[in-house]
């Protein structure tokens, strides 16, 4: 039993700990004034010699939320990268996880928990997080433009320097590029559809052998269809127009009609995200994955997830392409930090080094006859992957990305469409 | 003021207070006033959507009905493992052993294992093709991401037996052997002890784990993400594909099927308390 004296001291301790909260809640929701100041850090950093703002970085930490869920990312961030920024400039740099959706939900609650600072200088974005971000002014700068290596940029290509359209204006620094691609077995499926009316034929003739997940490369599959029976990218091009849109949802869901029960397990059901796809591909359930990096297969039969014998495919009605950048978040702990990681990321080393078919095969966002030597002749002598689509087939069928607000509506109806649908079937 | 508040609900407070917060937070982001794609001024939309959307309704049934199941199937067979295995036999110990083997296990171990097994690809499916008894693998019954939610139900069942398994033998060693004496000496077969003394008993000591059990199953997010069809969708996959959803503007809708599911387990709760006293006052 507890003691009389023990006791009050419990009850005293637990009214100091129901005060504690009330009080941390009363200065959480009065500390909304100190959120501006990694605005006003990041607009100082951008008036300073670049060489100043890598003294403020040296010795600092950066927590950098990102993706975690492919092995071969993780081990170029924790193990190239992470040394470098080590050896270089003595930054320690911390990977935690967080995408898209999750770092805007992350960032709007810790806005309203009135943190001064918050968990992570940096993000991994692009499309809609970015659009979202944007829109609840949730990114510091524009800083992007001083970046010393930010002149390698490949600026003219409107997949990099446009973000769904968007311009990044100096709010996020891009990083990477990649592209659609679907994953076939050339044993099972030797002569593979090129097009989407022979892939449609195909579903046809081979039922339950095809689908694509709830995800973001599932969505990203059906705008492609809508581009490509909705009259090409340039129909839907130019921002977002409620006609526009109209049209080519009527598009996708006529296809989708028409086509649908002949997807695995007659459409009834649709898999839950990528990993599920190349499980159902991988233990030949389906005769077709997807991934949004062309190079994802090189990858993932690397790592022994898909079997040797299966390759990419882009269809020929064009497949789309999009970069990915990293943002600095309004309540960053660290700019200084941040702006240096983004800088080495887009060094014609680590971009390199990141595009190598054993690391991650990661498209580059520099044009790289503007680098310097040795990495120009490096780039242009860089060895490809035979299991890879070779690069001017890539960017002959290349389409950009549009409006996010497309894949916003795309993505809601969908799923309105999928629940209706799937409630009459059968598996 | 908190001087006076006494020590049990100041206990209870504390562990209530999170919970609270959580409410207050839900019912301004359903309202549209916190949250990502909040404004200063409220408006329904969020809630109404919620409330007459088809898919909210179908996701809330069908997540009970998993719970409901996996729960009964774990409760009935953890009644069993302490009303078959009762002794200190060398048998009966290494059989409760068993049941209580998947304690440690993960949810998502136990979901993905699910998976592995009982796909259409998996491991069951491979066997009954070897042993011939389906023409190919994927002749197999759908038994993942399927409406009748089977392998997610049997994955909930496995992980609650033992942890429901563990109180049944418990309360089975300490329920009066002289209840069961008495009605034994006046001619109840084994049988009927069994099922007027030793269940009533057991079930009354294991309903409150039972409750508890049953709310967890309702709210699985680990499993039923990898297991659930798309449509009827778990209410826990749906909440959390609002609140990721691209358009901002929805996801305050997770806000609201987030309160649905307090309001489910707060039922559940009640329904426990009802029973409890009514219990009670049939005992006095």
């Amino acid at each position: 039993m507890i003691g009389c004296a023990h006791r009050r001291v419990l009850v005293r301790a637990l009214r100091s700990v129901v005060l504690a909260l009330g009080v941390t809640v009363f200065v959480a929701c009065a500390g909304e004034t100190s959120q501006q100041s990694a605005q006003l850090e990041v607009a100082a950093l951008v008036a300073l010699p670049w060489d100043s703002v890598e003294a403020r970085a040296r010795g600092t930490t950066v927590t950098w939320r990102k993706w975690r869920g492919d092995p071969a990312i993780n081990a170029y961030v924790d193990g190239w990268l992470a040394p470098r920024l080590r050896s270089l400039y003595d930054i320690t740099l911390e990977a935690v996880e967080g995408q898209g959706p999750e770092i805007v939900n992350q960032l709007v609650l810790e806005r309203e928990a009135g943190r001064g600072r918050g968990t992570a200088s940096l993000v991994w974005i692009n499309g809609e997080t970015f659009s979202n971000l944007r829109a609840e002014s949730l990114l510091a700068g524009p800083w992007a433009g001083v970046l010393p290596n930010a002149a390698f940029v490949d600026s003219a290509s409107p997949i990099i320097s446009r973000d769904f359209e968007q311009d990044p204006s100096g709010f996020e620094s891009p990083w990477g590029s990649v592209q659609f691609a679907l994953i076939y077995d050339t044993v099972r499926t030797p002569k593979p559809p090129r097009s989407f009316d022979e892939l449609s034929a195909w579903i046809r003739a081979n039922p339950g052998r095809f689908t694509h997940d709830q995800g973001f490369s599932g969505i990203t599959f059906l705008k492609m269809l809508m581009y490509a029976r909705g009259g090409g990218v340039n129909a839907f091009a130019n921002g977002f127009t409620e006609e526009r849109y109209a049209a080519g949802q009527q598009v996708v869901f006529a296809w989708l009609d028409s086509t649908s029960s002949s997807f695995w397990r007659n459409g009834s059901t649709y898999p839950p995200d990528v990993a599920a796809m190349h499980r159902l591909f991988a233990n030949a359930e389906i005769d077709f994955s997807m991934s949004n990096n062309q190079h994802d297969v090189v990858n993932k039969v690397r790592q022994g997830v898909l079997p040797p014998t299966a390759r990419a495919l882009v269809l020929r009605d064009g497949t789309i392409a999009n970069s990915h950048y990293v943002g600095i978040p309004f309540n960053a702990p660290n700019p200084a930090g941040a702006m240096v990681v983004a800088n080495l990321l887009l060094s014609p080393e680590a971009q390199f080094e990141k595009q190598k078919p054993s690391v991650w095969a990661d498209g580059t966002v520099l044009n790289v006859r503007i680098v310097p030597e040795p990495w120009r002749a490096r780039f242009a002598n860089a060895e490809a992957d035979p299991q890879a689509i070779p690069r001017d087939t890539l960017s002959r069928y290349a389409v950009p990305e549009v409006s996010p607000r497309y894949h916003e509506r795309l993505n809601a109806d969908w799923r309105d469409w999928a629940r209706a649908a799937t409630s009459s079937r059968e598996p | 003021m908190l001087r006076r508040v006494p020590f049990p609900v100041l206990l209870a407070m504390l562990v209530a207070t999170p919970v609270l917060f959580g409410v207050a937070y839900s019912a301004l982001a359903v309202l549209g006033i916190a949250g990502a794609g909040a404004s200063a001024v409220a408006d329904s939309d969020r809630l109404f959507s919620v409330l007459t959307d088809r898919t909210t309704w179908r996701a809330t049934g069908w997540s009970l009905y998993v719970a409901f199941s996996s729960t009964a199937i774990a409760a009935t067979a953890a009644g069993a493992v302490a009303l078959l295995f009762p002794t200190h036999k060398r048998s009966d110990r290494f059989a409760r052993s068993l049941a209580t083997l998947p304690l440690p296990v993960p949810h998502l171990v136990a979901a993905a294992t699910a998976l592995f097994v009982l796909s259409q690809s998996g491991l069951l499916a491979r066997v009954l093709h070897a042993l011939g008894l389906i023409d190919a693998p994927a002749n197999m019954p759908a038994l993942v991401y399927d409406a009748g939610g089977i392998a997610l139900i049997l994955a909930l069942a496995w992980k609650e037996l033992p942890f429901l398994a563990v109180v049944a033998i418990a309360l089975r060693a300490g329920i009066a052997r002289d209840l069961e004496d008495a009605a034994r000496t006046l001619g109840a077969s084994p049988r009927t002890v069994a099922r007027t003394v030793t269940w009533p008993l057991l079930w009354r000591g294991l309903f409150p784990a039972v409750i508890a059990t049953f709310v967890f199953a309702f709210g699985s997010f680990e499993s039923a993400v990898l297991l659930a069809p798309i449509d009827p969708a778990a209410l826990p996959v749906l909440t959390m594909e609002r609140f990721a959803d691209p358009l901002l503007a929805r996801r305050g809708e997770a806000y609201g099927l987030a309160l649905i599911a307090l309001g489910v387990a707060a039922v559940a709760v009640a329904a426990h308390e009802v029973t409890r006293a009514r219990w009670g006052s049939l005992v006095r």
